[in-house]
């Protein structure tokens, strides 16, 4: 006679406030009938009582159990109420009781209400166990915590883990359930427990899938539906039920799944029929692919984050401490103090794409993925080929670094499957040997391919942008600016920023200096701060986590520091890109039109003072970052 | 220490009522009470400990008082158990 199972939902009331010891005895009766174990609520009202006068059955310590044998009772049942404000019921200790366990059994019931009684104070003995009921939070976790208990002090009686699945595999299962609690953690899983063994013992092969907080398991297959007699739902939450059109469904709450398995097994093929309106998911498998490489990306961005934000605001600190008249083209090393920020912030930055593709290719290929995607990380950056395999000058920036990650994690994928085939004995030397001297060859060459494409790219780009540089100022402002915003450290915003630097050249310092350079820098300062600016006023288009990490941005933007949106970007890029790609554009074409002109390469806010025509150029920023914002605010969906 | 055994007669066995009763025999006393019951010792000056024990009709059950008063205890509690703990 196990506690969980004389114990239902209906029956359990949380942070009740009876006003007195009668107040108490009826709710729980109550309780009791509403379960349906008595047959007659006030004889069974009227035996507790009698019981009381005897004698109180408040037992110290907060705990009262109130219980009768009464021919009013049914089948053996338990009703339970906690009182957090607590009630006083004549305890002997004095104290009010918080915690009440009503027993009902039946008149010849023999030995049943010690046995109850007897199990209820081995469990309620433990003090932390009756806090843990005080302190939960709804019904299925007060119902969780018992069981939990009883499985705990008395573990002869936890059922075995079902081995049935795989012998009813060949002939097919007669029923297929899915369960699912708003919590997700264990009724879920007792349901789908409890369905399973019922079914093996009764000899109707059933297969539940679980649809808890770690995602569905177990999940059922198109031919297992379609060869199953009936669909039992046990789900206190929404499930999606397009899947079994057609089939007898029957609908029950999660506790219904844990409590009569038998019982719904029995009923489920006399289930009306679902009929699903709308449409069915059809692409289940694609979906899924979808997620999962979305979750791998964000594998990589949110391990990335920290290194783009310390290192970030370091650098910003370097530019604060600086004092670029000393020397344009250094600003940010120029006094000692500020270099050492500038190079340990550098140092954070350098990290921060490998991290990305060493944590998306762990995703893909877990362990042995790590350090393949890391060195491929590196040689995105790097720009190493195979002429020039310490490095070209062209890093591939952090589409580059996405494709190693998603490449490294992939191609280690197939080396394991690989790796099957190869005799059992060698299965000690693939994690220290094979998967890391085969792994890293694999990426070595694959990124030496990939890189000399990128440098052409530059090239190219590079070449594109001199030619147009006899052209309008105002195409050539947003065409610069646009491309600092594309790969934010890729080869199109080096070839932008090279081609910025190399204006400065020629251009006549003493007059405010480059307008190309403006543009150029602009065009680096907008996608951090337009995404900060979203991060502010359109919150519900990111995640928490995003929005938390938001405001870093402003900071990032004004200092000319792009790779602060890095971690937006990827994580979104199809959305994010076009968005800061237009708004850098937009205040480029602006500081071209308005004449704005720096003298400095770098240093955002901090080179304001010494710039041409500030003002206008405050305006192009502020209008390119409104633009970014919008089409940010426009393009993103709305997180749930 | 002093001990003696004896067996539950009662038929709903160590429940609450009995529990209580045993209890509040054996309190005033002022020594340990020790019940050993299918093989376990319990711990009988808690009212807890005793139901969860689950002593049913027919048990035979060892007292063992020890400290202040112990021969009065004991000779109480066996008492008390054999006239049927009130039932």
């Amino acid at each position: 006679m196990r506690i969980t199972d004389l114990l239902r939902a209906e029956s359990i009331q949380l942070n009740a406030s009876p006003a007195d010891k009668a107040a108490a005895v009826d709710l729980l009766v109550a309780l009791h009938s509403k379960a349906g174990n008595l047959t007659d609520q006030a004889l069974y009202k009227k035996d507790i009582l009698a019981r009381e006068e005897q004698s109180t059955t408040a037992i110290g310590c907060g705990i009262a159990v109130p219980h009768a044998k009464s021919a009013a009772v049914k089948r053996p049942g338990l009703a339970a109420i906690t009182v957090p404000g607590g009630v006083d019921y004549d305890a002997p200790d004095g104290q009010p009781s918080t915690l009440f366990f009503m027993i009902a059994a039946p008149k010849d019931g023999g030995d049943t209400h010690l046995e109850i009684l007897s199990r209820l104070m081995v469990m309620l003995m433990d003090e932390t166990f009756c806090q843990r009921l005080l302190s939960a939070g709804d019904v299925t976790e007060f119902l969780a915590c018992i069981d939990q208990q009883e499985a705990e002090k008395y573990p002869d009686e936890v059922p075995a883990p079902a081995s049935a699945p795989e012998q009813a595999q060949e002939q097919g299962y007669r029923i297929v359930a899915v369960t699912a609690c708003p919590t997700g953690i264990a009724h879920t899983y007792m349901a789908a427990e409890a369905l399973e063994k019922k079914g093996s013992e009764i000899g109707i092969p059933l297969k539940a899938e679980t649809q808890g907080s770690g995602g569905a398991k177990n999940i059922l297959t198109r031919d297992e539906i379609a060869g199953a007699d009936a669909v039992i739902i046990a789900a206190d939450k929404e499930v999606d039920l397009s899947r079994f059109d057609g089939k007898h469904v029957l609908r029950v709450p999660v506790a219904e799944g844990i409590h009569h398995p038998e019982e719904l097994i029995r009923k489920a093929p006399d289930a009306p029929i679902y009929h699903h309106t709308g449409a069915v998911a059809q692409e289940e498998i694609r979906e899924s692919l979808g997620r999962k490489l979305y979750k791998q990306l964000m594998n990589g961005v949110s391990h990335m984050l920290p290194f783009v934000i310390g290192g970030g605001i370091l650098i910003a600190l370097a530019f604060l401490l600086d004092d670029p008249s000393i020397d344009y083209a250094n600003f940010g090393t120029n006094t000692p103090l500020a270099a050492w920020f500038k190079n340990i912030g550098g140092v954070a930055f350098n990290f921060m794409l490998p991290i990305l593709a060493g944590y998306i290719a762990m995703a893909i290929a877990d362990r042995p993925g790590l350090m393949v995607g890391f060195v491929g990380g590196s040689l995105a950056v790097s720009g190493a080929t195979f002429l020039q395999p310490g490095g070209g000058s062209i890093s591939a920036g952090f589409l580059g670094a996405l494709i190693a990650g998603f490449a490294a994690g992939y191609l280690m994928l197939g080396l394991r499957k690989l790796c099957d085939r190869l005799p059992r004995a060698l299965e000690g030397i693939k994690p220290v040997l094979i998967y890391p001297v085969v792994g890293l060859l694999i990426i070595g060459l694959f990124m030496c391919v990939v890189n000399p494409f990128v440098g052409m790219l530059n090239n190219a780009l590079y070449a594109g942008l001199a030619s147009m540089n006899e052209g309008s100022r105002v195409v050539l402002g947003f065409v610069v600016a646009a491309m600092m915003a594309i790969d934010m450290g890729g080869p199109f915003n080096k070839a932008a920023y090279l081609f910025g630097t190399s204006t400065l050249a020629t251009a006549d310092i003493a007059a405010g200096g480059s307008g190309v350079m403006a543009a150029v820098m602009i065009g680096g300062m907008v996608p951090p701060i337009a995404i900060a600016l979203a991060t502010t006023f359109f919150g519900n288009r990111f995640t928490p986590e995003e929005r938390k990490s938001g405001p870093v941005n402003y900071i990032m933007g004004l200092c000319f520091i792009t790779e602060g949106a890095i971690p937006f970007a990827a994580s979104d890029p199809l959305r994010v890109l076009p968005a800061c790609i237009l708004g850098s554009g937009v205040a480029g074409a602006l500081s071209m039109l308005l004449g704005c002109a720096s003298p400095a390469p770098h240093g955002g806010l901090f080179v304001f003072p010494v710039m041409h025509n500030v003002l206008g150029y405050f305006v192009a920023l502020a209008v390119g970052s409104l633009v970014g914002m919008l089409l940010l605010a426009i393009l993103k969906r709305k997180k749930a | 220490m002093v001990s003696a055994k004896t067996t539950i007669i009662n038929p709903m066995g160590m429940h609450m009522r009995p529990a209580q009763l045993f209890v509040k025999t054996i309190t005033p006393f002022g020594c340990d009470v020790t019940v050993i019951a299918n093989g376990r010792e319990i711990n009988a000056r808690s009212i807890m400990n005793l139901m969860a024990a689950c002593i049913k009709q027919g048990t035979e059950i060892e007292i063992c008082c020890n400290g202040s008063n112990e021969a009065d205890c004991l000779k109480a509690a066996v008492a008390l158990v054999e006239s049927g703990l009130g039932e």
